[in-house]
């Protein structure tokens, strides 16, 4: 693979996560070395052991923003990048970490007891969406990401075509594969409210959808509610799924 | 070499953040930290009030090599606490997806992570012009575990047909059938990278801890036992006791807890070596002879021998895999993997089972309504981050003797942290 100047520079930074959306990233063992072949990855945290460089095409952010120390790198990088992409559920609405939003002070003596250790004490904050932090020009959604959506955003960044995202909800897709509704079974499911664009894989292997790709700005929560009481589903209990990835908007706050 | 200090700031090719802190002055190893530096997420906290159908899937994001794990082991956790009785289809679709992590755990920590550092690279990407057969290889192997993953659990990370009492989907006869034929395919490249970390070679050292694995009487359980082994000491204990056999403490440089075994004090090592040490005798035939070809044998302390472990299990994993599709396929398993009926009651129980780096246990307090009141969750390498520290300074103090120098040590240190495939995130969570 020669390197040259005017290979773009990508760079992939981890912040609070599973990492399952880089994972998933050298996932497409096929596609891997086309992707990779165009861009000069030069710190790719996973993969390699280079320093970050002082100017960059694209910053691909994974994770929460849950540390002090990742807030100064999710600063410095939207300096030093041109195009800031988000991938996952944790970076876009701070995702499972976000569960740790409500209540938040507190959470870490119940987990380390009385004594937090300095590492954990003396940096974390609550946690944020990178959108809270900076400026945000792309994300790709869902937990864990498709690979390949991914690939399509990032051909977006490189070449500067525009960020337009889909706003319709999940329900419509659904609806589509014409596999049957779960609210039709009285059992809660979030497609009502969730951002299209998955092709309803949950539900196509017969499990409700949790909302991963997060709220549709088409979304009517208050009518969504309504259906569900209709459909005999605690709406207590709907809007407690709501928080698994903070489409009660906690983690929501933009800049 | 009056003093050297060795600091490396975010360890590369390992999951999740650490930095190595090494001070050795006249010839001693003076500081010796593994400093775990992944943000705390606080998945204990979290999911305290969730329903506990929700749970498997929030602990399935401790991790996105090993979520299966995660998942499994919670729904173990739960179906322990409901008293709920599986189909054995069940059992062995819930195998075959510990397996695909396993596989594709292993193929990833192997070559993506371990190898570039024998191989004189930075990263996994050189292989592909200095050796492409081997790179193509490699990716097949990382490719067939998430196949597995997704045909059974419906994508490569985070499964989402698994849930309490069963499975919400599986694919058909024809689709198990494909899936043995690729394992059957792969054992020959498997073999083949047992012998390539054989001849990388290692430094001759042995760790002073302990080996911690699942046993079973005529079995090389990944799941349905709750007989955990300290290989050294030579007694079991009931998984259901995790909490009082293995005690977890808090230090200021690691933001995960680290663990030794109540009873005697020892830092441990969780991995697929525990494994081997543990369950030799019922390895595949196909996975003991590799192993003892690469001169693998019981009792086997040297943790560098890990990577040859993996690569043994790789063999052992393809094997069983193959077997269990064929009798998915052939419908050997009683019942369907429709998930059952159950009754919601409160209770505590524990999930045990051997994630791809080596045991994990999760423990769950339900109220009657089935809502988390607590949650305790003790990875591998939460578990090993204490034995690592002492076999890095183990270690320094023999390259020091050898008047090595730092570069030569640090590379070294990397490697062995390297080896035990250390997965930073899920030891914090």
């Amino acid at each position: 693979m020669a390197k040259s100047a005017n290979i773009p520079r990508v760079v992939l930074v981890g912040l609070a996560s599973c990492f399952g959306c880089q994972i998933n990233i050298t996932n497409v063992e096929k596609h891997l070395m086309e992707v990779l072949g165009q861009i000069d990855m030069r710190y790719w945290q996973l993969t390699s052991s280079d320093p970050m460089p002082e100017r960059m095409d694209v910053a691909v952010i994974e994770g929460a923003v849950t540390t002090q120390e990742a807030k100064d790198t999710v600063e410095r990088l939207r300096e030093r990048a041109d195009v800031v992409v988000t991938i996952g559920a944790c970076a876009n609405t701070a995702g499972i970490p976000g569960l740790a939003l409500r209540g938040y002070d507190g959470r870490q003596q119940e987990v380390y007891g009385s004594h937090v250790p300095s590492l954990v004490e003396d940096d974390a904050i609550a946690p944020q969406a990178v959108h809270g932090v900076i400026e945000v020009d792309y994300e790709v959604a869902c937990c864990p990401i498709d690979a390949l959506d991914f690939v399509r955003t990032l051909q977006s960044a490189l070449y500067g075509s525009n960020a337009y995202r889909r706003t319709s909800t999940l329900c419509g897709e659904c609806k589509r594969n014409e596999r049957g509704c779960f609210f039709g079974r009285e059992t809660l499911c979030l497609g009502l409210v969730t951002r299209s664009g998955c092709g309803a894989k949950c539900p196509n292997l017969g499990r409700p959808c949790n909302g991963c790709a997060g709220l549709s700005p088409d979304a009517n929560v208050e009518s969504a509610r309504k259906a569900a009481e209709r459909s005999n589903i605690d709406v207590a209990a709907f809007d407690g799924a709501l928080e698994i990835f903070n489409m009660t908007g906690l983690g929501e706050q933009r800049v | 070499m009056s003093r050297a200090e060795i600091k490396v700031d975010h360890i590369a090719r390992v999951e999740g953040h650490g930095d190595i802190h090494l001070v050795v002055e006249d010839g001693r190893v003076q500081t010796c930290e593994l400093r775990v530096t992944e943000a705390a997420r606080l998945f204990e906290s979290m999911v305290k009030g969730r329903p506990y159908h929700e749970v498997p899937y929030i602990a399935s994001r401790v991790c996105g090599i090993c979520s299966a794990s995660h998942t499994v082991t919670d729904i173990l956790a739960i179906e322990r606490i409901f008293g709920v009785r599986t189909t054995d289809r069940t059992h062995a679709l819930r195998e075959l997806l510990v397996y695909g992590s396993f596989l594709q755990n292993h193929a990833t920590h192997l070559f993506v992570f371990a190898a570039p550092d024998f191989l004189g690279h930075k990263s996994v990407f050189p292989l592909a012009e200095s050796n492409p057969a081997l790179f193509e290889n490699a990716l097949r192997m990382k490719a067939l575990g998430n196949e597995l993953c997704t045909r059974i659990g419906g994508r490569s990370i985070h499964p989402i047909t698994a849930v309490v009492g069963g499975f919400t989907d599986e694919v058909s006869r024809e689709d198990y059938l494909q899936l043995a034929d690729k394992m059957d395919a792969m054992v020959g490249f498997a073999k083949d990278c047992v012998d390539l970390f054989d001849d990388f070679g290692a430094v001759s050292m042995q760790t002073e801890g302990d080996m911690l694995a699942m046993v079973e009487p005529g079995r090389y359980p990944v799941i349905g036992s709750d007989a955990a082994r300290f290989v050294r000491a030579g007694y079991e204990f009931d998984a259901q006791d995790e909490e009082a056999e293995i005690e977890e403490y808090a230090i200021d440089h690691s933001a995960a807890f680290l663990s030794r075994a109540a009873r005697t004090g020892s830092s441990f090592m969780a991995s697929a070596l525990s494994r081997i040490n543990a369950s030799w005798d019922n390895l595949t035939e196909q996975a003991r002879f590799a192993a003892a070809k690469a001169g693998l044998r019981p009792d086997e302390f040297n943790p560098y021998a890990n990577n040859i472990a993996q690569a043994v299990e790789l063999v052992d994993v393809l094997v069983r895999c193959a077997d269990l599709c064929r009798r998915l396929a052939a419908d050997e398993f009683e019942g369907s993997s429709e998930p059952v009926a159950f009754e919601v009651r409160a209770g505590v129980g524990v999930g045990f089972s051997e994630a791809p780096r080596g045991s994990l246990f999760h423990k769950l307090e339900l109220d009657g309504d089935g809502r988390v009141v607590q949650a305790g969750i003790i990875t591998p390498t939460a578990m090993n981050i204490a034995n690592i520290e002492r076999d890095m300074r183990t270690l320094a103090e023999l390259l020091v003797e050898q008047d090595r120098t730092p570069e030569d040590i640090q590379l070294e240190v990397e490697k062995l942290v390297r080896a035990y495939d250390p997965c930073l995130s899920c030891s914090v969570h």
